[in-house]
């Protein structure tokens, strides 16, 4: 039985309004995209939906409380709670480098969590 | 009281200004220093810490901080100098600036051409008459967003949203991020004033509820806010009898609009372009003082960073090259105007010495195909949408200025249906 | 920019002798209790203090009664319920120095108006605090309000206004072009003016208690101590304790009704009336040079346009009874009819334009005057109630009378000996935003705090925001009244966290419990990774 779904494409910020047909979990047909990243978004959002997950984590020492992190790739959309969670309770020592790795493997995803800016410690 | 002479002063180390940096250096300039009123670089960008950046600069998706990282290690790489905790708190006619900073004290930094970057301020409570209590508990969204991704501070529970601008859409998610319940955005047009993405993703994925047509009537709450009174809006955004509830919350979130923050400009005697709140400049972003430049928010509240970094980087050469006095002037001059369905554009008028883009935004959404273009033939492209939430482009090119009737002096932009 | 001239030191007085208490450290304003200040326990029973003289309420009328008691040998504390200075209607006015003529004359009101405007263009200097003599002119749109613009003339002349004259509507619009056309003739007072009044409260308050009152907030009295048989007052009991002194002064504002009937005074009633006000952006603080009325109706003076004593426009008040002597909510209605009625007197006000609203409550008596006088019995009852308008510009000649009362009616219960220590002057906080870039360099060459800028919108520094709270300011609402800091155009958008910040580092608390303005007004509700921890203990 082919199901019909509408939801907007987030590859970016124009937004495409997507018509997916899938059938048993396999897309069918795929409309409304601009450009090939809006098939691959309307793949993806029916077998494995995932988000990018950005937040801050508690830092000691350092020249700000907390630090940006984010996920380097898509988190399950069902584990992203538990992934908020697990952020809230590391505390990372400063100096922060950029793109250092926060959590490894995070939850289990296999994505680790990084840090999204250089932190020097408390002046 | 000492001066410091440098060939290009720019007023700001966010995303316009660290790339109009880079774009004086690169243009040939040698002392290009950038002035900073916080104590590191980024701007704004500091404490957008969500991904969505940079796709068009870099292919990428990076965060705010990320974005920055890039153009502030190019930046330290093509020499242009920073002076962090520097507040510029007044400029002269002549584009001079006065600084302050707590090493240094108070210096005069006379530029030979200035890049205005200061970006915007966000609208206060008091600016859309809010009515109530004043308890604690009152943000503008942005303010709230300090508070939590940089000082680590949470500022409410249970938080009502006013305005579905792209601030207000991504705090409803950081919200929810950090713990917190999001009762609903409010927003009193017919539809989303920021990003389609980030109401999919800002609200969709929590089941946030998203009520358009609707206005935060009063708070209530004498020492902390308890509540607010919500209502549906006619189209004169008069409530509607009837609709009225009481929603208990904690906190309220402000997204009700960016004010670019032009009080330096208007000490300077810069003219201001009463639509956009901005300088008034040409497509070479120079403002009504030929040595005064400026890009990014402080001239139109753009929508993607990638925009603004350009306009600083073509700001920052131009100014460079002014102060070599190797900027083209003269050549014809065209006033831009705004078509029935333009609500904002910038520049607000151009020359045929040089290409020029014309950045607006639509008075409205047209969710059909329409066309965006420039009158005389000058320029049409055809799209599948033209919303409020996302700018739109001309580009023009010099040859066609060039060749256009000498009668004609003013260019209409305007986006219609197909 | 306003030259400042000689910069004085902060806080510190001539050398006179001995140095007075409170020399400019942290003022003793904490009274009897300690631990936090933000959530000062219930203490009963135990006796704070013994004074001489108690003044309950420390708006306008208990700060500037507080500051004249204070040039004798007296003990005096100043008592207030609020959790910071000023509150109530003392904090939320329009700021106004009323000339004095649209009082009826044989009125208190009218007796202490014009001598109130005097005090304070003797005082401002002395005292630094913020007044412009702006003039006022009452607007006169139809033959009717003409012929009431001769007889505020004629009242204002019995009352003792100088300078009152009646100008046609070309003359004023050819001193103020923003004046509605429609405008037929307008009388002027020159004596007409504006004061910070946040400052002008701080001011008398800071004063008094350099030479030594004592100022106790979050104090609210419960109950009046008498004598058995109830023909002496002996003291109150408060929130924090019993406080015991011959002579009480009630001037607790929209509250003083409920403090006279603790002796058993039903006389004074209170009759709630609230004001809604717009603050509108520096940029058209210029488009007047004066403040302007329409003539006033039974309810009272009008909504007016003036040009604040900061440069900002001030749209209002409305004049509504309501039932609640502390609700401040504005409401649509409320709002609507302050710019309607701002647009009649400047019709070019740009509306987008407001930075602000709010509203304050007037403590009107039922009679509709002051009520003045110390009570038959108990003895030792002084009343300084129903202060309304024009209560702030007559507070100063009030509290010289209350001294002259207190001499003649109360010498048998304390002794107003002069304080040979006592110093009438006082320096207000440095405003950085009025000195000239030499004086800016000097001070920021001496301290480098004064060259951290954080309120962007008026240009007050880290320096001045220390010192606002070595003076006593604990909230973020207090730092504002002290500096303007979080009053410009984007209304604290830029510094409250950094204003939270130092706060909380210079008062030694955890920033969550920084508050607006005082008492359960926290701004913020915890740290953000505490959050998922609760969240996370709650469902285990």
């Amino acid at each position: 039985m082919t199901r019909t779904h509408t939801f907007l494409c987030v590859s970016c910020p124009v937004g495409c309004s997507l018509t997916v047909e899938e059938e048993e979990g396999v897309l069918v047909a795929v409309s409304g995209e601009s450009c090939p990243r809006g098939r691959r978004y309307a793949e993806t959002e029916l077998k494995d939906p995932r988000r990018t997950f950005a937040g801050t984590v508690a830092v000691s020492g350092g020249a700000l409380p907390v630090c940006p992190v984010r996920s380097r790739g898509g988190i399950p959309k069902g584990l992203l709670a538990d992934v908020a969670r697990a952020v809230s309770q590391v505390v990372v020592e400063a100096p922060i480098v950029i793109g250092q790795v926060v959590i490894a493997d995070v939850c289990g995803s296999g994505i680790d969590i990084t840090a999204s800016r250089s932190l020097g410690g408390r002046p | 009281m000492p001066e410091v002479p440098v060939d290009v002063a720019i007023v700001g180390a966010g995303p316009a200004g660290v790339a109009a940096g880079i774009g004086a250096r690169e243009a040939g300039a040698k002392e290009v220093l950038v002035l900073e009123r916080d104590w590191d670089l980024g701007g704004i960008l500091q404490q957008c810490i969500h991904p969505g950046f940079g796709l068009r600069t870099f292919k990428e998706e990076l965060t705010g901080p990320e974005f920055m990282h890039r153009w502030i290690e190019r930046a330290h790489g093509a020499g242009v100098r920073f002076s962090t905790n520097t507040m510029v708190f007044s400029m002269d006619d002549d584009g001079s600036l006065w600084t302050m900073n707590p090493h240094r004290g108070i210096e005069h930094v006379v530029p030979k051409a200035v890049v205005l970057a200061m970006g915007c301020r966000e609208r206060p409570a008091g600016a859309i008459k809010l009515t109530g209590t004043r308890g604690a508990g009152i943000y503008t969204a942005g303010t709230a967003q300090r508070f939590v991704n940089m000082e680590g501070l949470l500022p409410g529970k249970r938080v009502v949203i006013l305005g579905s601008g792209d601030i207000g859409l991504i705090m409803a998610r950081r919200m929810i991020w950090e713990g917190a319940e999001v009762e609903g955005v409010y927003e009193i047009m017919p539809w989303a004033g920021g990003l389609r993405r980030n109401v999919a993703q800002c609200l969709d994925d929590f089941h946030i509820p998203f009520h358009l047509e609707h206005a935060v009537l009063s708070t209530h709450g004498r020492d902390r806010l308890e509540g607010v009174t919500v209502a549906k809006i006619d189209a004169q955004r008069r409530p509607v009898e009837g609709t009225e509830r009481y929603v208990p919350c904690d906190t309220l979130l402000l997204a009700v609009g960016l004010i670019p923050e032009n009080e330096l400009s208007r000490m300077a005697g810069v003219a201001i372009h009463p639509g956009t709140g901005g300088p008034v400049v040409n497509q070479f972003l120079q403002t009504s003082k030929p040595q005064i430049f400026a890009a990014g928010n402080v001239v139109i509240v753009y929508d993607l960073a990638d925009n603004v970094s350009d306009e600083g980087m073509r700001a920052g050469r131009n100014a460079a090259l002014y102060a070599a006095g190797d900027l083209p002037c003269g050549g014809r001059r065209f006033e831009i105007k705004g078509g029935k369905a333009v609500r904002l554009f910038s520049p607000q008028w151009i020359t045929d010495g040089g290409d020029a883009t014309v950045f607006f935004r639509v008075v409205r959404p047209f969710e059909c195909r329409c066309k965006v273009f420039a009158d005389h033939g000058l320029f049409s492209q055809t799209h599948r949408y033209a919303r409020p939430g996302e700018m739109n482009e001309v580009h023009l090119s010099a040859r066609d200025l060039r060749s256009l009737d000498p009668g004609v002096t003013s260019l209409t932009v305007d986006v219609e249906e197909v | 920019m306003m030259k400042r001239g000689i910069l004085k030191p902060l806080g510190f007085p001539k050398e006179v002798g001995a140095a007075p208490q409170n020399d400019g450290c942290l003022r003793k304003d904490w009274g009897a209790f300690q631990g936090s200040p933000l959530d000062p326990p219930e203490v009963t029973g135990v006796t704070a203090g013994n004074y001489d003289v108690l003044i309950v309420g420390g708006g306008i009328t208990g700060a500037t009664l507080a500051r004249e008691l204070s040039a004798f040998d007296l003990r005096v504390a100043v008592l207030d319920k609020a959790g910071d200075l000023p509150s109530g209607a003392s904090r939320a006015n329009s700021g106004m120095l009323h000339a004095g003529y649209d009082d009826k004359p044989g009125t208190v009101k009218a007796r202490f108006c014009a001598p109130g405007n005097k005090r304070y263009r003797e005082l401002h200097e002395m005292l630094d605090f913020t007044l412009r003599p702006w003039g006022s002119y009452v607007c006169a749109f139809s033959e009717a309000d003409c012929r009431h613009l001769e007889k505020l003339k004629d009242q204002g002349a019995r009352n003792g206004v100088p300078g009152l004259d009646i100008v046609p509507g070309d003359v004023l619009r050819r001193r103020e072009p923003q004046a509605s056309p429609h405008i037929v003739a307008a009388l002027h007072a020159p004596t007409g003016g504006v004061v910070n009044n946040f400052e002008a409260v701080l001011a008398f308050l800071d004063n008094a208690q350099q030479n030594g009152v004592e100022l106790f907030l979050d104090t609210e009295v419960r109950r009046v101590l008498l004598t058995e048989g109830g023909g002496e007052v002996l003291g109150v009991e408060t929130s924090r304790g019993i406080f015991l002194a011959p002579v009480i002064v009630n001037a607790a504002g929209t509250h003083s009704g409920e403090i006279a009937a603790l002796v058993g005074d039903e006389s004074i009633q209170i009759r709630p009336t609230r004001g809604e006000y717009f603050i509108t952006d520096k940029a058209i603080g210029s488009m007047i040079k004066s403040f302007f009325f329409p003539c006033p109706d039974e309810r009272g003076k009008g909504v007016t346009v003036a040009r604040t004593a900061d440069g900002n426009l001030l749209l209002g008040p409305t004049s509504v009874r309501q039932g609640d002597k502390d609700d401040t909510a504005t409401t649509p209605q409320g709002l609507a009819e302050v710019m309607a009625g701002a647009l009649r007197l400047v019709p070019s006000i740009p509306q987008e334009l407001t930075i602000t609203s709010f509203a304050g409550i007037r403590a009107a008596d039922r009679t509709e005057d002051f009520r003045i006088g110390a009570l038959a019995r108990p003895r030792g009852f002084v009343h300084m109630a129903g202060i309304k308008s024009p209560g702030l510009t007559s507070a100063p000649a009030l509290a010289l009378h209350v001294v002259e009362l207190l001499r003649e009616e109360l010498a048998d219960r304390i002794s107003m000996k002069p304080n040979p220590h006592s110093i009438p002057e006082r320096t207000h906080i440095l405003r950085f935003a009025a000195l000239t870039m030499e004086e800016r360099q000097d001070l920021v060459r001496q301290n480098p705090a004064y060259a951290q800028i954080v309120c962007r919108c008026e240009t007050v520094t880290e320096a001045q925001i220390v010192e606002a709270v070595r003076r006593g300011a604990r909230t973020v609402a207090s730092v504002k009244m002290w500096t303007r800091a979080g009053s410009g155009r984007c209304q604290g958008g830029f510094c409250c966290p950094r204003v939270v910040d130092i706060l909380a580092r210079e008062l030694h608390m955890d920033p969550d419990e920084v508050t607006r303005h005082g008492g359960p007004s926290r701004l913020l509700v915890g740290h953000t990774k505490a959050f998922w921890q609760k969240r996370e203990a709650h469902h285990a």
